[in-house]
């Protein structure tokens, strides 16, 4: 029954996406892959049919009820699957199909009934490109370490333990009650469940269902008893949350070398499984990952550092790296949480890993990481011990929800300024009036214009965001996360409305570099050459650059940008960044939190700039806005050392939910082993430095062949060979092809 | 002081220990077929012309002194150019570059120790390369001398034919030489690079002698250098005291630079395989060399 991972990977592919159906990065969930055995339940349509018929019977139920009921639907109705080509069962129904008759309807009811001018406003934030807002369900972890040590059913019990102990002190309020009942009701729905899947699996008779359903079994009867468990309870909940209950799992484990650890150990120890077993048990876990292909990637994370100061960097850590690279996945993607007790030998593999084309990890820096953390309260105990929760967001494990608010386009805020709050590209005053063009005499006046106009888009996002967070656990009720936080059932509390320790928002800041190099390209024309006013540069803009190519490519051309290390330009981004962690971290949220300040992009990058009309740092209507802390594409020609300077002049770690920078590399500038090493010494000097998170992404030839399409995209782009270096577009077209041929090869 | 500088490359990795800041001096007394860095041949500043990215704008005419642009992408009138680099200047493309700038080492020192955390986090440094950085001895030696001041490492990369008080100028301040060997055979030098090796190997010598640390470099380009491969590895073993031996395989990325400079392209066709290299470092090795693999 071993070593059949290879022969079921195109099985699992298949999983949960059939490859024939259309792609659609942003609907995932709305395919499927297997059909499932027919017999085993209904199909999306019956099961929609059906939670209609249930809506009017939960209709006046309190939400964390209804929700749980919804929920119990779906899990008692949909089709599964317990396939001889994997360990872990299948969903068929993986849409969240509880929301049409919970989230939807509350989420309606809430922004159209009760919050209608929020609910307008955040339309034109969206809309407009200045700012992308949504209530955030996305970013939660749940506490890993009471899962796996209790189970569901322990989870459940728990629960009823600190209801009881509630109610021999005082009578329960309606809210408690509502609350401890969804608890009871959706860890009800899923052990069912379990035991649905446990007996489905008990009829089958090939291999994987011999050990799949005795361990279904435990774990509907108790806590997982080894490694094979955990990751199966890992699945299951993962599965449950993001796919029928509606909020995302942003890591598995916490650290999930950590929180297999013991059970990795002791299945060792005690001869119930072998390395290699084990190892073929993580291909398959992972895998599920790749099958589920969700476009945010599904983090976890690795490392870290205990209490007596040693690295968690253990045997697993390697196994988990070295499986997913054997097995060639993509997804999940894997932060590494780096000091200078990470042993070096794991270090060294991860970055031949990245080396060899694989992007899809990430550093996090502990000690800036702790830093951010201490900074909004938390203990050193707390600190040393943090949570990543999704790409790059950071906070105290088990104990703090911070939910993701809005995306501030500073770009955005640089055309208001040149406008006086106009959005010409929407048509609609959403700046603030800082005053006409002419009135802007100076460059100061201008940059103080822009600083009131970023500090204005925050102001807009905190209306709407303390407008809508009083109602988060009223739309989404978040009993099965809750029930894992002993803080949350301490205070009888939904953990995602203020029942943990740390209640905070995140804000984030998405195109920095662009916005600098706008205001660079204003004072250098405007102010300093005089050149061009303001109302002829904005004439320029409308038009779209179209009859000023040479100004355009002039301004493109100018020493002053982010990122190279030019001292103008940096001192433009650090009093950005200072301007605007300082001004959002000082505001508390209506949660009894804090908002924290986040310096990532995401997608937004894309999406605001497409909103966004031509802008003074040359880039045409509609282009993507930078990203992350990064430079402008093709901007960062100063090369990737005076690229961290400037990065770590902004002192990352002042931006507590999350800062991330993206350095480009050329595989020929990092060979051998003196490459590894220079790639060790970049993460060396930003980790000293003050870095949060930082991640690699080395040029393969598919990039090369896009530079060739594309090359006023790459103008950094070097090729370094042994002594001596070229730019990319400095090469003939027959050299890039030779290039591009040996790239192939590596 | 100023020399004559056509690039500072940063995050240099292959020249020389950890993470280097390398400086390009202009001028060679040799010429290597297989040069890539023609830029770096004459001491005279040289005008190159990348004709895929101009955009015939037609700035650099309006800006040329001696009219020696036109708005044509293959229009440098070589004849009447006199390298100034006030048409690169104006270029909005960048397809006009200018090698060849006078720095002064004051200038210069600040931009070199930008990257000193990279060089102690790495155990790197600054190694000054060309061209043949040693035809700017007194130039190297203030350079050198201010960076060792400064703390930090130093390496110079050279070919070694240059006179040997070129050497004793920047020996006090030189942590280590990268010293090209080419060949042993001094008429297959000569084929090679135009001139004797005799100059070149007596350098060696002394380098030695006087207890320099060196790592010895050998481009391995097929059909000039490969016969050598066994009487440098002699040689080398003879002479003992060499810290390391890398094995440089030749590529041919350098031909636009040959012709955005007007010159003739001399770079020969073959590349080596990874075989070719694989066995010569393997001979390296026999001879009780310790070789850093490419």
């Amino acid at each position: 029954m071993w070593k059949t991972f290879d022969l079921d990977k195109p099985y699992i592919e298949r999983k949960y996406h059939d490859p024939d159906e259309p792609f659609n990065a942003y609907r995932r969930r709305a395919y499927h892959g297997w059909t499932c055995d027919e017999a085993t339940g209904e199909d999306d349509e019956e099961i929609r049919a059906g939670l209609e018929a249930l809506e009017p019977e939960i209709a006046s139920l309190p939400h964390p009820v209804a929700k749980a009921r919804a929920i119990d639907y779906v899990l008692k109705h949909t089709r599964i699957a317990v396939s001889e080509h994997d360990y872990f069962p299948c969903f068929y129904s993986w849409n969240c199909l509880p929301n049409r008759i919970t989230f939807k309807k509350w989420k309606a009811e809430v922004f159209d009934e009760k919050l209608p001018e929020i609910g307008e406003l955040m339309h034109d934030m969206n809309e407009s490109g200045a700012c992308a807002i949504w209530p955030d369900f996305d970013h939660v972890v749940p506490d890993w370490g009471s899962l796996v040590t209790l189970g569901f059913p322990g989870i459940r019990e728990r629960a009823r333990q600190y209801r009881a102990k509630r109610e021999a002190a005082q009578p329960l309020t309606d809210e408690q009650r509502a609350y401890f009942d969804g608890i009871e009701e959706e860890y009800t729905a899923v052990i069912d469940f379990v035991d649905r899947l446990y007996r489905y699996a008990s009829e089958q008779t090939h291999e994987k269902a011999k050990l799949l359903a005795p361990s279904l079994k435990r774990l509907r009867d108790g806590a997982p008893e080894t490694i094979f468990d955990a990751m199966q309870l890992m699945y299951l909940y993962f599965m449950i949350s993001e796919s029928v209950d509606f909020y995302q799992v942003r890591s598995l484990g916490n650290g999930l070398d950590h929180t297999l650890r013991p059970f990795y150990e002791r299945d060792l120890a005690n001869g119930t499984f072998t390395r290699d077993e084990i190892r073929e048990f993580l291909t398959y876990f992972m895998m599920q990952w790749q099958a589920i292909g969700n476009y945010w990637g599904q983090p976890l994370y690795l490392g870290g550092t205990n209490a007596d100061g040693n690295c968690r960097i253990c045997d697993l850590s390697h196994d988990i790296i070295d499986m997913r690279h054997e097995a060639g996945m993509y997804n999940p993607k894997i932060q590494i949480k780096l000091n200078d007790n990470i042993p070096q030998d794991f270090l060294k593999k991860v970055l031949s890993y990245i080396r060899g084309g694989d992007s899809s990890f990430v550093f996090c820096c502990e000690p800036g990481h702790r830093r951010a953390i201490m900074a909004y309260g938390a203990t050193a105990e707390e600190a040393q011990d943090f949570d990543l929760r999704g790409c790059y967001e950071t906070g105290v494990r088990a104990n703090e929800v911070s939910t993701g608010t809005g995306y501030v386009n500073p770009l955005k805020a640089v055309l208001y300024a040149m406008r006086d709050g106009w959005d010409a590209a929407y048509g609609k005053q959403i700046g603030v009036h800082t005053g006409a063009p002419e009135t802007l005499d100076t460059y100061e006046k201008f940059r103080g214009a822009v600083l009131a106009q970023i500090a204005h888009l925050a102001d807009l996002t905190f209306r709407c965001a303390d407008a809508y967070d009083p109602y988060l656990s009223y739309i989404n009720p978040s009993s099965l996360y809750s029930a894992t936080i002993a803080t949350s059932l301490e205070r009888a509390y939904d953990g995602y409305q203020g029942g943990v320790k740390f209640n905070n928002s995140s804000i984030l800041i998405c195109g920095i570099a662009s916005a600098v190099d706008a205001m660079m390209a204003v004072r250098e024309l405007v102010y300093e050459e005089k050149a061009l006013t303001i109302a002829q540069f904005n004439e320029i803009l409308d038009a779209n650059y179209e009859g000023h190519e040479l100004l355009r490519r002039r301004i493109l051309c100018s020493p002053h940008k982010y990122g190279v290390g030019d001292p103008l330009a940096d001192a433009c981004a650090k009093e950005i960044a200072d301007f605007f962690s300082s001004y959002v971290q000082k505001r508390k949220n209506v949660r009894g939190g804090v908002y924290k300040a986040t310096m990532h992009s995401a997608m937004q990058f894309v999406r605001q700039g497409k909103k966004t009309g031509a802008s003074p740092d040359g880039r045409l209507a509609g282009q993507e806005i930078s990203k992350n802390a990064d430079p402008t594409v093709g901007m960062d020609l100063g090369g990737v050392t005076a690229l961290v300077h400037s990065v770590l002049q902004l002192t990352p770690s002042d931006y507590h939910e999350s800062f991330c920078v993206d350095l480009m590399l050329h595989p020929s500038a990092i060979q051998g082993e003196d490459g590894l090493n220079a790639m060790k010494s970049i993460l060396d000097v930003y980790l000293h430095g003050g870095g949060m998170s930082v991640q690699f992404n080395v040029f393969d030839a598919s990039t090369l062949r896009d530079a060739q399409a594309h090359p006023e995209r790459y103008r950094n782009l070097q090729v370094r060979v042994c002594g001596w270096n070229v730019l990319w577009n400095n090469l003939s077209r027959e050299e890039q092809d030779a290039y591009i041929k040996r790239a192939s090869a590596v | 002081m100023t020399g004559r500088v056509f690039s500072v490359k940063r995050f240099a990795v292959h020249d020389g220990d950890g993470v280097r800041t390398t400086v390009f001096l202009k001028g060679c007394p040799l010429r290597c077929k297989w040069c890539h860095n023609p830029e770096g041949l004459e001491g005279t500043p040289q005008l190159a012309l990348y004709a895929q990215k101009c955009i015939s704008c037609g700035l650099c005419a309006a800006a040329c002194p001696n009219g020696a642009q036109s708005i044509s992408p293959r229009g440098v009138d070589r004849e009447r150019c006199e390298a100034c680099g006030k048409c690169a200047a104006v270029c909005p493309e960048k397809a006009l570059e200018l090698f060849g700038e006078e720095m002064d080492t004051d200038a210069l020192l600040p931009k070199l120790l930008e990257d000193r955390d990279f060089y102690e986090e790495s155990g790197g440094g600054v190694t000054l390369s060309g061209g043949e950085c040693l035809l700017q001895a007194d130039f190297c030696a203030e350079l050198l001398k201010k960076l060792k001041a400064s703390g930090v490492r130093t390496a110079v990369d050279t070919c070694g034919c240059v006179p040997w008080r070129s050497f004793e100028k920047v020996l006090p301040y030189t942590d280590v030489f990268l010293y090209d060997v080419k060949a042993i055979d001094e008429q297959t030098h000569i084929r090679c690079t135009g001139r004797s090796n005799k100059l070149i190997l007596e350098n060696l010598q002394k380098l030695r002698t006087c207890g320099a640390q060196v790592e010895v470099r050998i481009p391995y380009v097929p059909d000039f250098t490969d016969r050598e491969i066994p009487a440098i590895g002699a040689f080398l073993q003879k002479l003992g005291g060499i810290r390391a031996v890398r094995v440089l395989p030749y590529h041919n990325y350098a031909g636009s630079k040959y012709e955005a400079l007007g010159m003739e392209n001399t770079l020969p066709d073959r590349l080596p395989t990874s075989e070719e290299i694989a066995a010569a470092e393997q001979m390296m090795r026999d001879h009780g060399l310790t070789v850093i693999p490419s």
